[in-house]
Parts: structure tokens; sequence; C-alpha cells
């Protein structure tokens, strides 16, 4: 009987979390916003605005970008993006964790590169954009390598305190079973520290994009940032608003695989915030 | 009879700023197989400390713990622990937490899977292998915590206050499934505990500590009959043996409760 209480608690409190966030009113609301959103825009641009240099209507802003992508323009521009940030982000994950790793097992390393690492963190690495177009050239090295830097130091901070911090009643646990060092670290510290790294590649994910745009400002020959620029020193302020949307629409989509990465990988995590 | 479990001459002191706090002193402490042990005190007397000793998750400043006569220099396999805050993995389902102990012991995941299962059943949640600890009640988690602990296949269980955060009635509910598993599994149970009517309800003996540094003041039998139902809590016996308890302990309380205002005094002067 008692058993019966002990589970009735659990699921009506599963019951609860799924009937607030309910499938249907959210995509609802989510349609609903848009359309608002797109009917203000369409009559702000040509009703109160009514100067295209300003504030395009979405309409025009849909013709510029079929006429762009029949080109073949625009694919190119995205391409280019797409091959310098995920060359930098990917480097930047791979370098980020295991450099994190290995911090975060040498504590005098760790003493001597903490002051670096939280130096470079807080510097706006991305001024030093020109720099690396002179020392990389205008190609897509260069922008990769802004990318890199912008995006490790999250993952790298995020994994080191992610692998010293873990609660020290999970190690005694393990340790109560008579678990080796390195069974702690395999079945303890890394599982405990995922989160965390998520939460870093996160961050790294967001700096990036805004990393690869503003590269490309500095001079480049093609790219999403490229396209923003070059359009508007041409007074074509519809294709600058083609790059800008796709930018947003790969922000939400880079968030949103990341947020699914976290439920899949972390799913205590995602219920523990919804509480 | 030769003890199970007994401790000799065990001491420990941790060093606090400068100074060093003696936290136990010379413990002789025999367990024997199949007991029900519990030890209570007042707070600060060094109940967890000791338990942790016997476990070797610490070391003892001097004097030695064995089990068999073997000296237990290490957590192994011998003894496992029930930690108060259930430290369940919140990233392993409830059968791959109960499968850690014959994991780490070596054994293949599904044979450990099904070990932990086993005890899954013995502690009435079979049928939430798949569900993550997050989605259980406190008193479902701590069903869990036990399950794991036998799962490691240890003859003795060592208990850190497990019901402590629980509300009055799943932990009532808990001694009573705790003592009918105690009853199939046969281990030898050292459990520490504020509760002196859950020592009472729970054990054969009953230790009871001195303040800082922790002695043992008295040990008392609770020879009430077994099987015991939850209803013997209600009895004049059951009272008359958590009388003695507590009035052991009230020193003690006493005496902590004066030294803690005399060093919040001496704060203020």
């Amino acid at each position: 009987m008692t058993m019966a209480t002990d589970n009735h608690n659990a699921l009506s409190r599963r019951a609860l979390h799924i009937s607030r966030s309910g499938v249907l009113p959210l995509v609802l609301r989510w349609c609903v916003s848009f359309a608002i959103a797109i009917a203000l825009w369409e009559f702000c641009a040509r009703v109160l605005v009514a100067n295209n240099l300003f504030l395009t209507p979405l309409s025009a802003i849909g013709v510029r970008a079929v006429e762009l992508w029949s080109t073949g323009e625009l694919q190119n521009h995205i391409y280019v993006s797409f091959i310098e940030f995920s060359g930098g982000f990917v480097l930047a994950v791979a370098v980020g964790i295991l450099l994190g790793v290995v911090l975060a097992e040498f504590p005098l390393v760790r003493g001597l590169v903490d002051p670096w690492v939280s130096m470079l963190y807080a510097t706006p690495i991305i001024a030093l954009g020109p720099l690396f177009i002179l020392w990389l050239g205008i190609g897509v090295i260069s922008k990769s390598a802004i990318v890199f830097l912008v995006a490790v130091f999250p993952i790298l901070i995020n994994t080191v305190s992610g692998l010293t911090t873990t609660d020290k009643v999970f190690i005694e646990v393990a340790e109560s079973f008579g678990a080796s060092a390195g069974q702690i670290y395999i079945k303890v510290r890394m599982p405990a520290a995922l989160p965390f790294i998520i939460a870093g590649l996160r961050l790294g994910v967001a700096r990036a994009l805004v990393g690869v745009v503003v590269a490309e400002l500095f001079g480049a020959r093609a790219g999403l940032g490229f396209l923003i620029l070059n359009s508007a020193q041409s007074f074509d302020t519809a294709g600058v608003f083609v790059g800008v949307i796709i930018l947003a629409i790969a922000g939400v989509l880079s968030v949103e695989l990341l947020k699914w990465l976290e439920f899949k990988l972390a799913p205590w995590r995602h219920q523990e915030s919804g509480e | 009879m030769k003890a199970k479990l007994s401790t000799c001459n065990l001491s420990k002191s941790f060093r606090k700023g400068g100074s060093s706090v003696e936290v136990l002193r010379d413990l002789n402490i025999d367990i024997y197989e199949g007991e029900f042990v519990s030890i209570v005190g007042a707070s600060g007397c060094g109940k967890t400390t000791f338990l942790r000793l016997v476990d070797g998750l610490i070391e003892p400043s001097s004097g030695t713990v064995s089990i068999h006569g073997e000296i237990v220099d290490r957590p192994g396999k011998n003894l496992s622990f029930v930690f108060q805050r259930d430290g369940l993995f919140p990233w392993r389902t409830v059968a791959d937490n109960t499968a850690l102990g014959p994991e780490i012991a070596g054994q293949a995941m599904a044979h450990a899977r099904n070990i932990g299962h086993r005890f899954l059943q013995l502690v009435g949640l079979s049928g939430f292998d798949q569900h993550y600890p997050h989605e259980l009640s406190g008193g479902m988690r701590q069903r869990v915590n036990i399950a794991r602990a036998l799962s490691a296949g240890a003859d003795v269980m060592l208990m850190d206050e497990p019901f402590a955060a629980l509300d009055a009635q799943t932990r009532e509910i808990m001694q009573s499934e705790l003592l009918r598993i105690w009853q199939e599994t046969r281990k030898t149970v050292l459990l520490v505990t504020h509760q002196i009517d859950e020592a009472v309800y729970l054990s054969d003996r009953v230790l009871v500590f001195t303040v800082r540094p922790g002695r043992l003041k008295q040990e008392v039998r609770i020879d009430l009959p077994r099987p015991r139902e939850l209803s013997i809590k209600r009895t004049a016996e059951f009272v008359r043996h958590t009388d003695i308890i507590w009035r052991a302990i009230e020193e003690e309380v006493q005496e902590s409760i004066r030294r803690e205002s005399r060093s919040v005094a001496s704060l203020h002067c």
C-alpha cells in the first residue's frame, strides 16, 4: 500500500510536467507569435517607413533570397560560412575537451595556465580579426582560427570545472564499493562532467556564430558576413536581411540541436531545471 | 563466539586549523554475525566518523578495524555503505545504479544488472528499472540506495542515518521494510541514527556514544521479540527501552549544549 502512495507521488508529478508544457499549445503560440510579427513587419515597412533602404518588407526579402539562390550565390555564401564555422568549432571542441581533461588532472599545470585562460576568455578576441587576416590570409583559415579562439575557452573552462567539482558523495559511493581511481574517473567524474561540457558547447556555439560573421566583416571573399557587408555597401537592404535571417535560423537550429543533445545525454538535468 | 567485525582501541583526530580535534577515543566494539547494531549519540559525537572508519573511507589515527580477523585498510568488498544522502548517480537508471557494486567488482554488465535486479525486487521496486533517480520519491530513492548496497554482495552493511531526510510516515515504513530485508538477507548491520525509537525498533543492541571525543557510554541490549511489527513501538516494553537510552543520551546532549553556549559566549567576549 505504501508503495502505491510512493509511486503515485512520482507519477503525478510527471503528469503535471506534461500538462504544463503541452505540445499543441506551444506550437500554436509560436505560430500566432510569428504571424503577428510578420504582419507587423510588413505593415511597418510598407506603410510607416515606406522606404526600402531603411526597412525592407519581408516579401521583398523573400524575393531577394530567391534571386540570390537562383544565381547560386547564396548557396556559396552559406557553404563558405559553414566550412569556416565547423572547421573552427570542431577543433575548439576537440582541443577544449582534451586540454580540459589534462588541466583537470594536473593542478600544477592548471595553476600556471589558469590566469591566461581567464584573461583570454575575457578578451574580445574578435578584435584581433584584422591581425588574423594579415597572418593567415583572407580565406577560410583566418576565419576558422577566430572561430576556434572564441569558442575554445568556454568549452575548456567548463570541462575543467565539470571534472574538478564532482559531488563528493558520488565519489565516496564508488570508493565504498572499492573502485579504483580509473573506475572513478570513467564511471563517476566523466558522466558528472557531461552537463558542464554541454553547457560549454552551448556558450561556444553562440560565440562561434558571432565570430564567423564578424571575422568576415573584417575582410573576406565570400560568406554570410561578406554578403551582409557587401549588400549594405551597395544599398541592398534586402540582401542584408537575407544574411541576417539565415544567421538567425542557424543560431536557433544550433541551440536547439544542443538542447536536444543535452536532453539525450543528460536527461536528469532537463527535469531538474524544469522543477 | 568470535566477532564478525571488531574495532581495537580505535581513535581518530582531525586537524583543524593549527590544532587537532579528537573525535573518537579508544573504541573497542565487537559486532557478531547477523547482528543488527545501532549507534546513537548527541550531534557531533563522531558516530558518522566511526562508520567511515569502519568502512575504510578514512584512516584511523590509531587502533584498528578488522572483519573476520582481517584488518580493514581501504573500502572493499566485505563491507557496503549506505549513505545518508542517497548518492544515486543521476545519469544512471535505477537498474544501472543498483548494478554499480558488481560492475566495479569486474562483473560483466549484463550479469551485474541481473544481480541488481534481484535486489530491486527485494526492496519492492522491480517495476522501476528504467526510471531515473530524479523521477523517484525520497523513500523510493532510499530503497534503491539499499538495493545498491545489497547487490555489492558484502555481508556487513553500514548505514549512515539512511532515513534522516524522509518524512515521519515514510521513515516508519522504511524501518519496517529494512527489518524485513534484514530478516531475508541475514546481513550484519551497523546503523547510525539520531532517532532513538528507530534504534530500539531495529536493533539487537544499541550503543550510546558520549559527546566528543566519542567513547562508548552505554550498551543497551534490546530483548524485544522478533519479528517486530511497527505497533510494538506503542508497547510499555518498547518505551522502557527508549527511556533507558534517552536518559543516557540526555546527559550527553546537555553537556554538548553547555559546550556550545560556552564557545558562543567566548566568541562574544
